[in-house]
């Protein structure tokens, strides 16, 4: 598979170091973006702001890993805004946090978050969280067809 | 309703003498006319030594000044109210110590003129327990902040470790990788503790959901679990059912998981392995319950230190654990107002009792 992107939302550093390296030696070749906070992922998504962003330019993401605990933007609201706009409505959510708060688990599901994986300390039992994450999201779950939802719902009221 | 003509003055002073709070009335003058028993206590003086004496004798000395001003304002408009609404009231002691007072007020009309009588107590103690309650929210969120936020660099610390061990491992040579090898294991056993910790301040927040349960059905179902993850060991189950309790469904297992995942550890070594859940006699406790089993048991002289977190009896290669299990068990435990105790000796297997409202088996 080529030209999908993994967009990664991550402001701790090693975290991010070794999310990308679990990626690789689980053989996901797929493109990585980072954005380290809240604000930087909306841009990336949205183009919003100075209006510098990727916006439509490039491919939404194929799969989104969010912090919830994120500088500027919280992950929680980063979800939330994502939701309402049906350009990213569909588009795969796994949070990947230390929390394993009661509120964030439910906040996350409230808000739209696919799937909540709790980082494990030891590496090479996140590593196999990040390898089962991508199995699962990129190679066999079946995203939403290149033709969009709008296309869909054309087709229904045919 | 008692009528008041059926009471002679004499049972009316007895009632006022008897008062759970210090009684002190005084005369329109400010002069004190009359105080009971748990006056004299509670201010450390006789009464005969303040009889007669003004009022302000037992007011702080910063307040004292304005004190008979205030009292003056009464008497021109008495009715019954708590004393200075809203301020920190306090009285004085005969030893000049001051304690944090609250104070109502009544005036009565007799022959010789208006009488005010106030009701003071103590309640140095209530302040002080409010302060510990904000003190220990303060204390558990920190704990919840803080444990999570040190999940962080210790995935770091394990992770690079992995790093290491995986990219550099020729150079480090063997006993490098030992080193690296331990950094792993040691990391993920704090994150192990710093688990126990979020759970511990999770467990002091949360609220209790009581409900009826039947504890006997919970135990049946964990050692149908645990006898499915290792379905290689024969071990005997007795189980009591069934045994209803008013509990938090939630927290209630984690106890009998906890007390029962412990039983079958410390019996691995047997063949003939039995645990037992049951009910013993109680008095009029209304659940006291225990998990034995026949296993490697305990050294009766550290019981007390079993309930403490991260202390463990048994060396790590024989049984593994991080010892926190019968920490949060007395927790759980005291947080239904019971408590926790256990009975046993090495090699002689071992009993846990607790009591979910605080009185002891018989």
């Amino acid at each position: 598979m080529t030209g999908r992107t993994i967009l990664l939302v991550e402001d701790n550093p090693d975290d991010e170091a070794l999310t990308l390296r679990a990626f690789k030696k689980s053989n996901i070749s797929d493109e990585i973006v980072v954005m380290r906070d809240g604000a930087a992922a909306l841009e990336y998504l949205f183009g919003n702001g100075n209006g510098n962003g990727n916006g439509d330019a490039v491919p939404y993401p194929a799969l989104i890993l969010l912090d919830l605990n994120l500088p500027k933007v919280g992950g929680l609201e980063v979800l939330h805004t994502m939701r309402a706009d049906e350009r990213t409505q569909m588009i795969p959510v796994v949070v990947l946090t230390s929390s394993k708060l009661d509120e964030d688990i439910l906040d996350s599901y409230r808000n739209g978050a696919n799937a909540y994986v709790r980082k494990p300390v030891k590496f090479s039992d996140f590593a196999e969280a990040v390898r089962a994450v991508g199995a699962f999201w990129l190679l066999l779950n079946e995203p939403v067809p290149a033709s969009g939802p709008e296309s869909i719902e054309a087709g229904h009221e045919q | 309703m008692i009528q008041l003509g059926a009471l002679s003055d004499g049972t009316f002073a007895a009632l006022v003498e008897e008062a759970p709070d210090a009684m002190v009335c005084i005369a329109a003058d400010g002069r004190i006319v009359l105080v009971n028993a748990e006056a004299e206590r509670l201010f450390g003086y006789e009464r005969t030594e303040l009889i007669g004496q003004p009022v302000e004798i037992l007011v702080p000395d910063a307040a004292r000044a304005g004190h008979p001003g205030h009292r003056a304002g009464y008497i021109a408009s008495p009715r019954h109210r708590p004393m200075g609404v809203g301020l920190p009231l306090a009285g004085r002691r005969r030893d000049a110590s001051a304690f944090p007072a609250e104070i109502s007020l009544s005036a009565i009309g007799t022959d010789e003129g208006i009488l005010v009588a106030a009701a003071i107590r103590d309640v140095t103690d209530r302040l002080r327990l409010k302060d510990l309650e904000r003190a220990s929210q303060g204390l558990e969120s920190f704990i919840y902040s803080v444990s999570h936020d040190l999940r962080a660099p210790l995935r770091a610390l394990s992770g690079y470790s992995e790093v290491l061990l995986e990219d550099f491992g020729e150079v480090l040579g063997e006993e490098g990788r030992g080193h690296a090898e331990r950094i792993v294991a040691v990391s993920e056993q704090m994150g192990q503790q710093i688990d126990y910790l979020l759970q511990y301040s999770r467990v002091s927040r949360a609220e209790l959901h009581l409900q009826p349960v039947d504890l006997g059905e919970e135990a049946a179902r964990i050692a149908e679990e645990i006898q499915r993850r290792e379905p290689g060991r024969r071990v005997s189950f007795a189980i009591e059912q069934p045994v209803k309790a008013l509990a938090d469904r939630r927290l209630i297992r984690t106890v009998l998981e906890n007390l029962i995942d412990n039983a079958w550890k410390f019996t691995s070594g047997r063949d003939d392995a039995s645990i037992e859940f049951g009910t013993a006699p109680s008095g009029d406790a209304a659940m006291c319950c225990y998990v034995r089993d026949n296993g490697a048991g305990f050294d009766s002289a550290y019981a007390g230190k079993l309930f403490l977190p991260f202390q463990r009896l048994h060396a790590a290669r024989d049984f593994p654990g991080t010892g926190t299990g019968l920490a949060s068990v007395r927790q759980i435990a005291e947080r239904h107002g019971g408590r926790v105790w256990a009975e046993g000796a090495v090699g002689a297997g071992a009993t846990f009792y607790f009591t979910l409202d605080g009185k002891e088996c018989t």
